[in-house]
């Protein structure tokens, strides 16, 4: 009887698959097959276009951010452009003198340590006026204020110099002597 | 003869490959019925199993490129077809029927003497067997798998494979024996 089961199947197989699917069902297969490969294609066209889209929205974002920024920044230049080339002209003797100042300090690194820190208090207040600049409602004095500031830091670089040099030459003198 | 079969498939298949709406409805022509029985054999359902080979028909030609010809086309979609087929009796919780439930009638001698009715009496008796014997017994009855494979597909012991199929086919024999088909 084991056997005899195994063996009718394997005999009578094609008998046992007489009914086959509808034949509405090829249509439904075929329908699906047609849905699926415009919408595969326009799918990819469409995450190309939005990945396009997503870059030119960053670039645009950025760039708008970029431009509204140098345009709502208030420059000193703006309020006077007086002020503004006097101050191009002190910030670079500032930054001139600077560089001379670290040469000349490389000797006495103590001292400049000192003379940096006090430059940076007055930095620091510059870079708070500026701040004041964007909103205060007198702009005028505030780019003045800065002004002085920056004279100040000119000031003090230039006798920060002087006092190194003097340092130096004494140690010279002393070394001949 | 054999051969040009065989070759007739394969080009097919490469037909399939590029999207040729003729050589997929070909192809359709060719297994729908096999695939069909293959289904309709584990879900037991007319309309499941139209479902079943809709989509794995549909699965396999999207899928068509990752067909490597390591095997037929004929046994790729088979197995598309009972992994769908088995996915839809899980939905249905498949479960496999424990020793206790199961009435095994005495092994009685039957004849048939027409085949025709001894086919549709198993297909009946088949149809009333529980979904865990069903699909075992079908999977190595009538598509040939080894209890190997079948521990593989259902994810069961080997074990577990044989001692259902013995258990199922008893069943099977047993219902037959009471639908007294000898007539």
């Amino acid at each position: 009887m084991n056997n005899k089961l195994e063996g009718f199947v394997r005999d009578n197989k094609k008998q046992f698959e007489v009914k086959g699917p509808s034949d509405a069902l090829w249509g439904k297969i075929a329908a699906e097959l047609d849905k699926k490969q415009p919408k595969q294609k326009t799918f990819g066209l469409y995450q190309w276009m939005s990945i396009a889209a997503m870059l030119i929205l960053t670039v645009g974002v950025y760039f708008g951010y970029q431009y509204k920024k140098s345009a709502t920044e208030i420059l000193v230049a703006d309020i006077n452009p007086g002020l503004g080339k006097k101050e191009v002209r002190f910030t670079n003797l500032i930054e001139e003198k600077r560089d001379s100042l670290q040469v000349l300090a490389n000797a006495d690194p103590e001292l400049y340590k000192q003379f940096i820190a006090d430059m940076g208090k007055l930095d620091k207040d510059y870079q708070e006026l500026k701040q004041q600049l964007q909103t205060s409602p007198n702009k005028a004095l505030v780019g003045k204020a800065m002004m002085k500031n920056l004279e100040i830091q000119l000031q003090m670089i230039s006798q920060q110099l002087y006092i190194i040099n003097q340092v130096n030459q004494y140690k010279k003198e002393e070394k001949t002597i | 003869m054999e051969t040009v079969y065989i070759d007739k498939h394969t080009d097919l298949v490469t037909e399939c490959r590029n999207g040729s709406r003729k050589a997929q409805f070909e192809i359709y022509k060719l297994y729908a019925t096999a695939m069909y029985n293959v289904a309709l054999r584990i879900v037991n359902d007319d309309a499941e199993a139209e479902d079943v080979l809709q989509e794995a028909f549909l699965d396999a030609f999207n899928r068509i490129a990752d067909f490597r010809q390591e095997t037929t086309f004929g046994l790729w979609l088979k197995q598309i077809v009972i992994n769908r087929s088995i996915n839809y009796l899980r939905k249905r919780k498949m479960e496999t029927v424990s020793v206790d439930e199961v009435d095994v009638a005495d092994e009685q001698e039957t004849d048939f003497e027409e085949t025709h009715l001894k086919v549709e009496a198993i297909k009946s008796a088949m149809a009333e067997l529980p979904d865990g014997y069903r699909v075992v017994l079908s999977l190595y009855l009538f598509e040939g798998y080894d209890h190997e494979e079948i521990a593989h597909i259902l994810k069961i012991t080997e074990n577990t494979s044989r001692t259902q199929y013995m258990r199922a086919k008893r069943k099977l024999n047993s219902l037959l024996a009471t639908k007294g088909v000898v007539r």
